[in-house]
């Protein structure tokens, strides 16, 4: 054997041996796309505006205390947007007070006096500060469940530094269950009842002249959990799903799947005096603004209770769950969802590769039977390929899943690296017919196609690099398979075909007769 | 063995035949995109919900329409899949024109209100009376269920019984207690099983949906991938190739895209993500073989410098029909196979394939070199079509 022979064969046992070892076991070793293993990819957009809203609502109750404290007068504190609000009616002698007021207590806030009325906005950077933390908040709460939930390697990312979140959950079996987890905004909160249950809202407000009182509100009972119905309760609440420190399923005393929940020492207190002081009234219990269970204050409650409701099981887990890992600072919307179950997933992965074998295997024979011996050497080099797009896949991971757009891709790159063989065999035999020797012929022929190939690789790889670019998950997997395959069909239609041609045809220098 | 020992064939004899073929085509595609049914966008970009399901028992496809008309739900496109019986369909539905931002979430409602249509009563009530749907919990569920009953080893009992569910056997749907117990599980499980639980009455496999906005951003997304592509190939045919070959393979690109298009436009396929996709590659594949044909007019022009331009371009496609022929055979081959068993998920992906793999042959036989003759006639180069 020539020395620069021996070379290339240990370079390509190498690339062999390099590749096995990448790729093997590919159970472990090759990553699957969402779309083959099942599971789950949420892209959800949190409305910051919610957290901007809830932020302007603690600062007026916060502002309005101030002023009663410092005696100030106002007839009410509006508000007049998600971001701003107005002191109406001040009296212009303290306007230099609550300007100093507003200057040291609520620096994020711009304001401006005309006449009586003095009209406060948030600041730019603190409109920004917070939309922003807002979605930091949630994809903190977001990965809090999805942790409790226990599910392998889920990702949760934020996309850039806008608003969405992307979540994908591998080998997830029940969708609905984990998309009503990740959505609630689970704001629990523990209210006084002051009336109802009515059927409507004018039943409810008869007494009261059909006006809701400055301090309450109207919310409806969770037709899930209780009789439904229209409620009055205060707007304060004494305690609320911020303070709790556990929460866990449990059974209350007739068996029943109920939730309990413990609560940090200070709102312990707050709650033990709360209860005292409101004795045999009804109080609620809120989850995102719809009554689950209403209940007579019995006795007097510490830091533990129960929630009650007509829960299964699996709900009382849920809320449980939920509750644990904190609320979510604003609402979330799913903008897009694709989930797919594990039976389509292995149906697909099963598809998918006896499409592959079936290719694999037409394309053989047909190589095998039109180029006969030089048919198998395309074989072997398409063999190589094969191996080198998992090797490279195993290598890259979870950079590059291998989704069933990526098989199709290794089936394109079976059609299409046999073109490289294609393109040379056919040189050859010209050059043959031409009367030229085996060696010569052979020689001739890789060369001459060699820039033909080369060319036509060019133009599949520049649209598959911009599929890439441009696609989203399954798509890209198609242009990475696409990409390596041909790029490595460079590497095995070229360099290991001529090298096997090299090693068959150099013991028998005199041959006349190639089989192609 | 060879398919075309020494070819002769008078391809450039067809010019006009091919170019009146492709036109008819081309702009009876444009009318029908145009003015006619146009082209269906897929929900990757218009927005919308697609869900597979799969039933217990089979669903004859019109009552499944005459269950969407009673719903008011209008009437979504249905795709029954044949190997399946009436057993398993794929539903899908755009996006309504949205009014308020409140409706940001309407493909999933949409999509929660398709699988409660199809929900049958009997499992609403089961599900009302406290029991859980087998064909639908997870193996969380299931374990906190049998956990009171069966202490031990409760968790493999319950991936057992999911396992065997998403098996092959079954694909996401277990139709009675019985299937449970040929399948090796306690004849005790089974019987806790029977009171606790029911076999629901269909499973969702696949759900996608995607809101407008996600949806206008696909579509941006692959209009940009494809004007990059496209200007890329441009910058190496550019780079490549003297302005008349150049110009030639670019119109042969168009053609194969509106070609494509067109014939899009009389399927009931819709063009999504994967379909993008493929046009793509097949612009690359057809491409390369414009090259590889071209490559060789240009060396023939040296070589037979005495002949007629067109009997030039006539053996210089007689002299690679040989690779084209092969090459679109090897890549069909493998197309095709993944068109009749890649399933369902992949097929328009596979179909948009095969028919580029056809058209891409074609047009680098039939319209690449007629365009490049018809160049010559017209602008007559003064130094030849020799590079």
């Amino acid at each position: 054997m020539k020395k620069n022979l021996r070379w290339k064969v240990i370079l390509v046992l190498i690339v062999i041996g390099l590749a096995i070892f990448l790729a093997y076991p590919p159970g472990e070793k090759i990553h699957l796309g969402l779309d083959l293993e099942g599971g789950m990819h949420l892209v959800l957009e949190v409305i910051t505006e919610d957290a901007l809203s809830i932020e302007t609502d603690q600062e007026i109750l916060r502002l309005e205390e101030e002023l009663k404290k410092k005696k100030l007068e106002y007839k009410i504190v509006a508000k007049e947007g998600i971001s701003r609000f107005s002191i109406q009616e001040i009296n212009p002698a303290q306007e230099r007070e609550i300007s100093d007021l507003l200057d040291d207590n609520f620096r994020d806030w711009n304001y401006s006096v005309t006449g009586s009325t003095v009209s406060v906005s948030l600041k730019p950077a603190a409109v920004n500060y917070l939309k922003d933390l807002s979605v930091k908040q949630a994809q903190e709460t977001i990965q809090n469940r999805v942790d409790e939930l226990g599910l392998a390697e889920p990702t949760i990312q934020r996309q850039g530094t806008g608003n969405r979140i992307i979540v994908e959950l591998p080998g997830v079996e029940n969708p609905d269950r984990i998309k009503n987890i990740i959505k609630t905004t689970a704001l629990l909160e523990w209210r006084l009842v002051l009336g109802g249950p009515a059927p409507d809202q004018e039943t409810l407000l008869r007494d009261l002249g059909g006006e809701i009182p400055p301090d309450q509100e109207v919310l409806k009972g969770d037709p899930e959990r209780t009789e439904g119905g229209y409620y009055l309760v205060s707007k304060v609440a004494p305690v609320t799903g911020q303070d709790l420190i556990n929460a866990r399923r449990s059974v209350d005393e007739w068996n029943n799947p109920a939730v309990l929940f413990t609560l940090n020492a200070e709102a312990g207190r707050r709650f033990y005096k709360f209860t005292s002081d409101n004795l045999n009234k009804p109080l609620s219990i809120i989850l995102d603004g719809k009554i689950q269970e209403v209940a007579t204050i019995r006795d007097r409650i510490p830091d533990r209770g129960v929630i009650h409701g007509t829960f299964t099981v699996e709900q009382a887990e849920d809320l449980a769950l939920i509750l644990r890992a904190g609320p979510l600072p604003a609402t979330v919307k799913y903008l897009e969802e694709r989930s797919i179950g594990p039976s389509l997933g292995k149906d697909s992965i099963r598809k998918g590769l006896s499409s592959m074998v079936i290719a694999l295997i037409l394309v053989i024979v047909f190589m095998v039977f039109y180029y006969r011996l030089s048919g198998f050497n395309a074989v072997a080099a398409l063999t190589l390929n094969i191996l080198i797009i998992m090797g490279i896949l195993g290598y890259l991971g979870e950079n590059a899943v291998l989704t069933l757009p990526g098989i199709a891709g290794i089936i394109l790159t079976i059609g299409m690296a046999v073109d490289a063989n294609v393109l040379v065999f056919e040189r050859i035999r010209e050059e043959l017919s031409s009367g030229k020797n085996v060696w010569s012929s052979i020689a001739s022929g890789f060369s001459r196609a060699f820039r033909t190939i080369l060319d036509a690789n060019v133009t599949t790889i520049i649209a598959a690099i911009f599929l890439f670019q441009f696609g989203t998950g399954p798509i890209r997997g198609f242009a990475v398979t696409l990409i390596i395959g041909i790029t490595a069909s460079m590497f095995t239609a070229v360099f290991v075909s001529r090298l096997i041609f090299d090693l068959t045809q150099s013991r028998k220098k005199k041959r006349e007769k190639l089989s192609i | 063995m060879q398919i075309f020992k020494q070819p002769h064939f008078k391809f450039m004899k067809y010019k006009y035949i091919a170019f009146a073929f492709s036109g008819i085509i081309i702009i009876s595609g444009i009318i029908n995109i145009t003015k006619g049914k146009g082209l269906t966008g897929g929900i990757d970009f218009t927005g919308g919900t697609l869900v597979q399901i799969r039933f217990k028992n089979p669903y004859p496809i019109a009552d499944l329409r005459q269950a969407f008309r009673d719903a008011e739900l209008g009437s979504p496109r249905l795709q029954r899949l044949e190997e399946e019986g009436e057993r398993e369909y794929i539903i899908r539905t755009t996006s309504p024109e949205l009014e308020t931002e409140q409706d940001q979430e309407a493909h999933e409602i949409m999509g929660n209100r398709i699988v409660d249509v199809l929900t049958k009563g009997e499992d609403r009530s089961a599900l009302a009376r406290g029991l859980a749907d087998l064909n639908n919990i997870d193996t969380d569920e299931l374990t906190s269920i049998l956990l009171p009953s069966f202490p031990e080893n409760t968790q493999e009992i319950a991936s057992m019984i999911i396992n065997l569910r998403e098996s092959d056997d079954f694909k996401g749907i277990i139709e009675n207690y019985d299937q449970l117990l040929e399948a090796g599980i306690d004849q005790k499980v089974v019987d806790f099983l029977k009171e606790k639980t029911f076999m629901g009455s269909l499973s969702v496999k696949r759900r996608e949906s995607v809101g407008p906005q996600v949806g206008s951003e696909l579509k941006t997304r692959a209009t940009q991938a494809t004007i990059w592509a496209l200007i890329g190939m441009l910058i190496y045919i550019g780079l490549r190739f003297k302005f008349a070959y150049g110009v030639s393979a670019i119109l042969t690109l168009a053609h194969d895209v509106l070609f494509t298009l067109s014939i899009f436009s009389f399927t009931n396929r819709e063009i999504n993500l994967p379909v993008i996709a493929a046009v793509l590659t097949i612009v690359g594949y057809s491409l390369n073989d414009t090259i590889v044909i071209f490559d060789r007019v240009r060396d023939n022009i040296k070589a037979m410098r005495k002949h007629h331009f067109e009997d030039i371009l006539n053996t210089s496609l007689n002299q690679t029909l040989s690779r084209t022929v092969i090459t679109s055979g090897t890549t069909f081959l493998t197309v095709f196979a993944l068109f009749v068993f890649g399933g369902e998920v992949i097929n328009d992906f596979a179909f948009t394939m095969i028919i580029g793999v056809i058209i891409g042959t074609y047009s680098s036989i039939y319209q690449s070199c007629p365009l490049l003759f018809f160049w010559n006639k017209i602008f007559k180069p003064k130094k030849g079509m020799g590079k």
